[in-house]
C-alpha cells in the first residue's frame, strides 16, 4: 500500500501540472493561430493522442527502471512493487483520462464561443484503456531492457504490437490495424481487445521483473 | 540478524562472481568483508539483500531471502552510489522515500547525520561530489537502522575528517541499536579497530573469517640472519619474504607455541606482530600474479 | 590511536594497568563503561569488553553488577610486584645492552643511579 500511495501521489500530481502547463500552452498556441488565420482543428486533441501517451509511457519507463530499484533498496519485493505498479497504471491512465476530459471540456466551450472548428476525439474509455497500455509497454519494455540490457531490444516488437491496439479505434492517432477490418467488425468489442492488451503487458512485465536484479547505477 | 550462506554461486554470463560460497555469521556485530577489487564483496552482499536471485541458499535468521517481504523488511544494503538515491531525486525526496518505506527509519537520525555531514536537502543527488553522495549512503545505511546493514565501500571520495566522523557515527549507533553491520572497505588500518570479525575473499572464494584481534595475533614477523630464519620458518606458512643484505623478514602466518618462540630465542631472531592490512595484503592473491 | 598490530584487547588492558600503577586510577575507582571506552577511542565494544574481562580474570578490576567495572584495592600492588618481578629481565638487562653497545662504562651508569638516590638528578 505504501509503494501505492507514494507512485500516486508523486506521479498523478506530477502528471497534473505537466498536463495543465501543456494545456495552457495549446490554448495560447490555438490563439496565436486565430490571429493569422481559421482554427479548423482540436489543439488539443493533437496533444491527447499524440504527446500525452508517449508521456504515460515514459512514466512507465520510470516507476520500473528508476523506482523499483529504491524500493529493493529499501526492503521490499518485486512482488509488492509490481502489484502496487498494476493498481498504479489504472489509476494513473483515470486521472490522465480525467484530464483529457476537462480539457476538452474547456475547449469544446472556448470553440463554440470563438466559433473556431474543432475535430472529432475519442471517447473517455478509449482514451482510458489507451493510457493504461501506453503506461503497462512502458514498464514491459523497460523490465527487458534493465533485466537483459541490449536483450531487450526484442520485446520492442510485442511492446509496439500492444500500444498500436488502443489507437487504431481513436481519431487522430494515425494508428493502422494489422487486419484492416477488425475493429469495425467488433464495434465496441474492440475495447475488450485493448483490455485484453493491457493484461498482456502487465504479464509480461510481471514475468520479466519477477527476476530482475538491481544494476549498480552508474555515476 | 544470524546469515547463514550455504554453497552460493553468483555468474555474470561466463565470469563466476562468487564461487560456491558457505559460512555463517551469528550476528548483531560489526563485521569486516575484505577482498580486493572483483573478489566478488558486492556481488557476495547484493545477493544477501535480496538484490539478485543466485544458486545456492541465502538465510536470514533461518529465512531466504529473495522475494520474501519478512526477510527484505531487515535488510538494507547500500552500495555506491546509492541505489535508493536516485541521481534526480532531491536529497530531502530520498529521506522521504526511506521514511516512507522502511519500518524501521529513523528520520530525525537522518536529519541529524544530514547535517553531520552537511548534505544540502534541496540538492539534487546528481549535484552532489562524490564524497556527498557517499555520505547519502552513509545516512540511508544508518538512518534504516535495519537488523542487517551493509555499507559497501561507503568512505569513497568522503575526506579524512568525514570519514572519522562517519566512523564514529558508525560505532555510537552500532553501540545504541545493536544489529549487524557488514562494511567492505579498502581502508582497512583506519576502520580496523571498528571490526568484531573479519571474513576475508578473494576470487569469489571465503579465504578466511576470524575474529579481529584473533586474526591481529596470527600473524608474525620474524626478523634475524638470513640462515636462522630460513632454520625458524622451515615447515611453517610463509606468506611473504624479503632480505636486505644478511637480514631477512619473513612473515609467518599461524599461531606460534611456546617451543616456537623459545627456539627463537635461542636463534636470537626478533618476533614482531604484522598489521591487519598486511595480513590482508598477503592472504589474498598478489598483484600481477597468481599464489 | 592503536597500532593495528597486536591485539587491541592487550593494548587496552595495558594501558589500564599502566593507569593503575601510576596512580592514575586508584583503588575502588569505577572506571569507564566499555561503550564509552569503545566511543573514546574508536574501537568496537566487544574489544574493549574482551580487555576489561581480562582484567577481571587477573584481579585488576572487579565487576558491580548493573554499575560497572572497579579497580580492586589490591590491584596497584599486585601490579607492583608483577612488576618487579620483571623489571630486571625487561628493563635493566636491556638498558646494560644499549649502554655497551654504544659504549657508556657501567661505572657512569651506576654513578646516574646513584644520582638519583640522592636526589641530585
Amino acid at each position: 500500500m505504501k509503494i501505492f500511495r507514494h507512485l500516486t501521489v508523486a506521479l498523478v500530481s506530477y502528471g497534473g501540472i505537466v498536463g495543465a502547463s501543456v494545456f495552457l500552452a495549446v490554448l495560447a498556441v490555438e490563439f496565436g493561430i486565430s490571429l493569422f488565420g481559421d482554427v479548423v482543428f482540436s489543439g488539443w486533441m493533437l496533444v491527447t493522442v499524440q504527446i500525452a501517451r508517449w508521456f504515460v509511457l515514459w512514466v512507465g519507463v520510470y516507476t520500473i527502471h528508476n523506482v523499483l530499484p529504491i524500493a529493493i533498496a529499501h526492503g521490499r519485493t518485486r512482488r509488492e512493487f509490481l502489484g502496487a505498479a498494476t493498481g498504479f497504471t489504472v489509476v494513473f491512465a483515470l486521472a490522465m483520462t480525467l484530464l483529457a476530459w476537462l480539457g476538452f471540456l474547456v475547449e469544446d466551450g472556448l470553440y463554440s464561443l470563438m466559433d473556431w472548428r474543432s475535430t472529432p476525439h475519442g471517447s473517455p474509455l478509449a482514451y482510458f484503456l489507451m493510457f493504461l497500455v501506453w503506461c503497462a509497454v512502458g514498464m514491459l519494455v523497460t523490465a527487458a531492457f534493465d533485466r537483459w540490457g541490449y536483450g531487450g531490444v526484442f520485446t520492442l516488437p510485442v511492446g509496439l504490437a500492444l500500444a498500436v491496439v488502443p489507437g487504431i479505434t481513436m481519431p487522430g492517432t494515425g494508428d493502422t490495424p494489422f487486419v484492416r477490418n477488425m475493429p469495425h467488425l467488433l464495434g465496441d468489442g474492440w475495447h475488450a481487445v485493448s483490455l485484453g492488451a493491457w493484461v498482456v503487458a502487465m504479464a509480461v512485465t510481471w514475468a520479466i521483473a519477477r527476476d530482475l536484479p538491481v544494476r549498480l547505477r552508474t555515476s | 540478524m544470524r546469515v547463514d550462506v550455504q554453497g552460493l554461486t553468483v555468474r555474470y554470463g561466463d565470469v563466476t562472481a562468487i564461487d560456491d560460497m558457505s559460512f555463517s555469521l551469528s550476528g548483531n556485530k560489526i563485521y569486516g568483508l575484505l577482498g580486493r577489487n572483483g573478489s566478488g564483496k558486492t556481488s557476495l552482499m547484493s545477493v544477501l539483500a535480496g538484490y539478485r536471485r543466485a544458486i545456492g541458499s541465502v538465510q536470514l535468521d533461518g529465512e531466504p531471502v529473495f522475494e520474501n517481504a519478512a526477510a527484505m523488511r531487515k535488510v538494507c544494503l547500500v552500495r555506491h552510489p546509492a541505489d535508493a538515491a536516485d541521481k534526480s531525486d532531491k536529497v530531502s525526496h530520498v529521506l522521504e522515500y526511506g521514511a516512507a518505506w522502511r519500518d524501521t527509519w529513523d528520520n530525525a537520525y537522518a536529519l541529524e547525520l544530514s547535517e553531520l555531514f552537511k548534505i544540502g536537502l534541496k540538492s539534487k543527488v546528481g549535484e552532489l561530489s562524490l564524497g556527498q553522495r557517499s555520505a547519502v549512503g552513509a545516512v540511508i545505511g544508518l538512518a534504516s537502522r535495519s537488523p542487517l546493514t551493509m555499507l559497501d565501500e561507503s568512505h569513497l571520495g568522503m575526506d579524512t575528517p568525514t570519514r572519522y566522523a562517519f566512523y564514529d557515527a558508525l560505532l555510537n549507533d552500532f553501540m545504541a541499536h545493536p544489529r549487524t553491520i557488514i562494511v567492505s572497505t579498502h581502508l582497512i588500518e583506519e576502520l580496523s579497530s571498528l571490526l568484531e570479525e573479519v571474513v576475508i575473499i578473494d576470487s569469489g572464494r571465503l579465504v578466511l573469517q576470524e575474529e579481529a584481534d584473533v586474526l591481529r595475533s596470527r600473524g608474525t614477523e620474524v626478523v634475524g640472519n638470513a640462515a636462522d630464519v630460513d632454520e625458524f620458518t622451515e615447515g611453517l606458512t610463509v606468506l611473504s619474504e624479503k632480505s636486505l643484505g644478511r637480514t631477512k623478514s619473513a612473515m609467518v602466518f599461524g599461531q606460534l607455541d611456546d617451543s616456537g618462540l623459545v627456539r627463537a630465542r635461542q636463534l636470537g631472531l626478533e618476533l614482531g606482530p604484522i598489521a591487519l592490512q598486511d595480513l590482508f595484503v598477503h592472504l589474498t592473491e598478489p598483484v600481477g600474479g597468481k599464489r | 590511536m592503536f597500532d593495528d598490530r597486536s591485539p587491541i584487547y592487550r593494548q587496552i588492558a595495558d594501558r589500564i594497568k599502566a593507569d593503575v600503577l601510576s596512580g592514575a586510577l586508584k583503588a575502588d575507582e569505577q572506571v569507564m563503561s566499555t561503550n564509552q571506552y569503545a566511543a573514546y577511542y574508536r574501537i568496537n565494544p566487544a574489544t574493549a569488553a574482551k580487555a576489561f574481562q581480562q582484567l577481571v580474570d587477573e584481579k585488576v578490576l572487579y565487576k558491580k553488577r548493573g554499575i560497572g567495572m572497579f579497580v580492586s584495592t589490591q590491584a596497584r600492588d599486585m601490579l607492583r610486584a608483577q612488576g618487579r618481578e620483571t623489571f630486571f629481565g625487561e628493563v635493566v638487562d636491556p638498558m646494560v645492552a644499549e649502554a655497551r653497545a654504544i659504549g657508556i662504562p657501567l661505572a657512569d651508569v651506576i654513578r646516574r643511579i646513584e644520582q638519583h638516590e640522592n636526589g641530585s638528578a
